[in-house]
């Protein structure tokens, strides 16, 4: 039994100690937002917040997450209004939208970091997650809206 | 009415219990089916169909059937907006049912063979006017129905958004107090062109509306086959067959088994499965399997250098002869008499994988007697999907409860009989006796992927003194899509394959004497459509062409296509479009703009790329793309700017870096780390204008992919004097064109 923090919540779970925490997430726990797309650490359909950073729940061994606070997209905001969540609405970025949960996870931490990125920033920082549909252009702009608006 | 005793039956009359009394107008482009009422409903069930393109609930909830599937291209929210535009429904109130199964054939798609079948941006073309003929009759069953209860002649009633309105007497009903009324008329004048809205009235088409499916997909609370949690649900993991129909000879399991949480180990198609308590524990005790293979399969021979090699040998000779796609005139014969003034180049693209953002999978709870099941999985064909679990079970399409989900991504992918997994899960559910989620890697994906094609293509043409261009003969040596992935239509085909050669046509260009032909080599590897289908790679070799032609005939690359689209207003309005937005042949300083017309089907676009070459590296960086696009009118003009720039990323990433090798018949990418997709720091500046001509309207999933190979290396010839005729352009490549 590991205890691990998810979105304030204590939760016990029975996993082998190296079971990637995504898979805790997804099928121990059933928090689907976050997606698996390569296991690899290349595509980051898989980010989380460890402690507040961006992090790739493929590549963090339950074992390293024990006593962390985790923050998937279901714990972002309580009702799916976090400022990066609207933005994201506001400029009709998701397409197939499996991505997308990765790309709000990632973007929130950038905020969180960096509160006025440039373009260049935000482009530079948004690189570890793929999206095959092509919304990066729209993916830019809701950061740039939701940095104009906290 | 036949009977319909789909399971899905069960699960609707369900959902209408629950959800009280509520009115079902079954109708169709066709005119009124039947009008159900919620009371009767228990009775009538088994006589009728249940998918119906329209039901309203007492509180004016307007659950309007949505035939395609939805894997980002937005049709879940533009199909519904043409019904409930002719209905006059109130967006607000709308609701969107996934159809999921047509045994009656009332929701097929004409343009696909009339199955439910998303593919080819066909959505919006093909469900248009059945759409919105289905929405004006709906409205029409309200106005009498209305009319009726008021006791006045339904000409002097109208509708205002979800209203039915006698203005005379000021009398004014919701649709659901419609739909409550004691008596509904269902026999109603059938509808006429002239009865449907002018584009000037539409208030919804066009507007602003946002997609419906967005919001969940914000919060992580969309569902994709991936997600599907059924209780008692259980895992697997498999191991494929290193090449195309090899067998397991041995398998040493032992190690698998000792893995705590194991339940079976199984040899299943080319295939050995392993299904545990989780995923994680199912890939585990997977990767311990030790499986000695036949090593025997025919495609073995594949190599991706030397393949390429043969195909281009046999484009350029010429009496190998192919099947014609299309014809006009006699370019055969003005070619051969032409002698050596005839123009010719080689253009090549390799092996692409659809890398969709979510690996494939499939879940399916098999019933007790293993004739029937549940089943989930993200497909770009119900129709095709429940073909190939009818097929698994070999059992009846009645005893398939199909649930198409959302795709994290389709490309082409999901089409055809999106059939390993879902034929897996069937056949591991009824093994074990529990529902079975069948899940592949991103290893597992790429290495059985179905690519695009590898076609050589050899252009030929002729100019006549004054530069115009007489004869062309595009001439694709390849093998078939069709063949492979869809057996049954290839059978009446007549070996012509539209999957492959689609585009070859070019009926914008005004060209006299015109032969595209397909010579047909057998497959060595699993192919299938890309996104962008024939046109990805035809027009690609097309444009550069033209513009090799155009330098012949010593003409500027814009004026020469002028020429071309004399006959083709359309054509011509998107090429002035893109060169006006681009500013064309003005870029910055050490950049070179390149042109390429595009078409898609109905759809017709332009593009310009700007670019600049790192001599060193040979890496080229596209810094800005315009895109001009006339797609008819525009349903949902912001979502469709949205897949022009997806489009054009998706092109760009395909003409500059993606590539699938093959050595000895194995796959020899992996990942993302070897299978390298556009990243948001490689992405240009990106612009697209919509330009509406007001031509019936047409798909938008796919046109900005074919005009972005032909941009980019016109644009690298404008810069270096040099042509790029092979795709992918990667540095290594660019670097060995620039040293020539």
């Amino acid at each position: 039994m590991t205890d691990i923090v998810v979105n304030g919540k204590t939760l016990s779970v029975e996993a082998e100690p190296d079971t990637p925490l995504l898979w805790v997430l997804r099928d121990y726990l059933g928090l689907t937002g976050t997606k698996f797309g390569c296991g690899a650490g290349m595509c980051g359909a898989c980010t989380i917040h460890v402690n507040g950073e961006a992090t790739f729940a493929c590549q963090t061994p339950l074992e390293a997450a024990a006593g962390a606070s985790i923050t998937t997209i279901e714990g972002l905001s309580e009702a799916g209004d976090h400022p990066m969540q609207k933005a994201w609405i506001e400029e009709q970025v998701p397409q197939c939208g499996y991505c997308q949960s990765g790309q709000i996870m990632r973007a929130a931490a950038l905020l969180s970091e960096n509160p006025t990125p440039s373009r260049d920033e935000i482009v530079e920082y948004m690189s570890p997650n793929l999206c095959r549909c092509g919304t990066y252009p729209r993916i830019v702009r809701a950061i740039e809206r939701a940095a104009k608006e906290i | 009415m036949a009977t319909t005793p789909f399971a899905e039956m069960k699960v609707s009359r369900r959902n209408f219990l629950r959800g009280g009394a509520m009115l079902t107008l079954l109708v169709t482009a066709g005119g009124v089916i039947n009008v159900v009422r919620g009371e009767a409903i228990a009775q009538q069930l088994p006589e009728i169909p249940v998918n119906a393109w329209v039901k309203i609930s007492a509180a004016g909830e307007v659950v309007i059937g949505f035939g395609s599937t939805e894997m980002g291209q937005g049709v879940m929210t533009s199909l519904p907006i043409i019904l409930a535009e002719e209905m006059d429904a109130d967006w607000s109130k709308v609701r969107v049912e996934q159809i999921n199964t047509d045994p009656n054939k009332l929701y097929g798609n004409p343009k696909t063979g009339g199955i439910l079948f998303t593919a080819g941006s066909s959505s919006v073309e093909g469900y248009f006017e059945i759409m919105r003929r289905a929405g004006a009759n709906a409205r029409r069953i309200l106005i009498y129905s209305a009319a009726k209860a008021w006791d006045v002649v339904p000409t002097s009633v109208t509708t205002e958004p979800g209203y039915v309105v006698h203005s005379a007497s000021g009398r004014r009903l919701s649709f659901g107090e419609v739909a409550m009324l004691p008596e509904i008329v269902s026999n109603v004048p059938e509808v006429r062109d002239s009865d449907l809205k002018p584009r000037s009235a539409y208030r919804l088409i066009g507007s602003g509306i946002e997609r419906l499916d967005i919001p969940d997909k914000t919060r992580g609370a969309a569902i994709y086959s991936i997600d599907v949690k059924v209780e008692g649900m259980v895992y697997a993991s498999t191991l494929e067959a290193p090449v195309e129909g090899e067998r397991p000879v041995t398998i040493d399991d032992k190690a698998a088994k000792a893995v705590p949480g194991v339940i079976a180990v199984m040899p299943v198609d080319d295939a050995v499965a392993v299904v545990a308590e989780h995923w994680d524990i199912a890939v585990k005790a997977r990767d311990l399997l030790v499986v000695e293979w036949s090593g025997d399969s025919p495609f073995r021979t594949a190599n991706s250098e030397t393949d390429r090699a043969d195909v281009i040998e046999k484009s350029s000779d010429l009496k190998i002869s192919g099947t014609a796609w299309a014809e006009r005139g006699d370019a055969a014969g003005v070619l051969a008499a032409a002698g050596s003034k005839v123009i010719e180049a080689d253009y090549f693209t390799e092996h692409t994988y659809h890398a969709q953002m979510e690996p494939l999978a499939a879940v399916a709870a098999v019933d007790a007697d293993g004739k029937g099941a549940e089943a989930w999985i993200g497909t770009q064909s119900q129709s095709l999907s429940l073909l190939a679990a009818v097929q698994a079970l070999e059992t009846t399409p009645d005893r398939i409860r199909m649930n198409a989900t959302l795709m994290g991504g389709g490309f082409g992918r999901r089409t055809f009989f999106a059939r390993v997994q879902l034929r897996l899960a069937l056949i591991l559910s009824r093994e074990v006796k529990r529902p079975v989620k069948v899940m592949w890697t991103r290893e597992d994906d790429v290495k059985n992927g179905w690519f695009r094609p590898a076609p050589a293509q050899r252009m030929r043409a002729l100019l006549d003194e004054n530069g115009n261009l007489v004869a062309w003969h595009h001439r694709i040596v390849g093998p078939s899509i069709l063949e492979f992935a869809a057996p049954q239509r290839w059978a009446t085909a007549k070996g012509k394959d539209i999957l492959v050669m689609e585009g070859t046509e070019i009926v914008d260009y005004s060209i006299p004497n015109l032969l595209a032909e397909h010579v047909l080599i057998p497959r060595k590897t699993r192919v299938s459509a890309w996104r962008g289908i024939g046109w990805g790679h035809n027009c690609f070799a097309s444009e550069c062409f033209i513009d090799e032609l155009a330098e012949a005939a010593n003409a500027d690359p814009v004026e020469f296509r002028r020429r071309l689209l004399k006959g083709s207003p359309r054509g011509l309005a998107v090429l002035e479009a893109v060169l006006a937005m681009s500013n064309y042949c003005k870029p910055e300083a050490g950049r070179a703009h390149g042109l390429s017309f595009a078409g898609y089907k109905s759809t017709l676009g332009a593009g310009v790329a700007e670019v600049s070459v790192n001599q060193e590296t040979g890496e080229i960086r596209v810094h800005k793309f315009w895109a001009a696009v006339d797609p008819g009118f525009a349903i949902q003009p912001k979502n469709l700017e949205a897949q022009v720039e997806g489009g054009i990323i998706f092109g760009l990433s395909g003409a500059l870096k993606e590539r699938i090798e093959i050595v000895n018949g194995e796959v020899q990418q992996n990942n993302f780390y070897d299978y390298d997709i556009m990243r948001i720091n490689e992405i240009p500046e990106i612009h697209v204008q919509i330009v509406e001509s007001g031509a019936a309207p047409s798909g938008a999933g796919e046109i900005g992919v074919p005009m972005t190979g032909g941009a980019v290396a016109n644009a690298v010839w404008a810069l270096t004097g040099k042509r790029l005729r092979h795709m992918p352009f990667t540095p290594e490549r660019v670097k060995q064109v620039l040293t020539q």
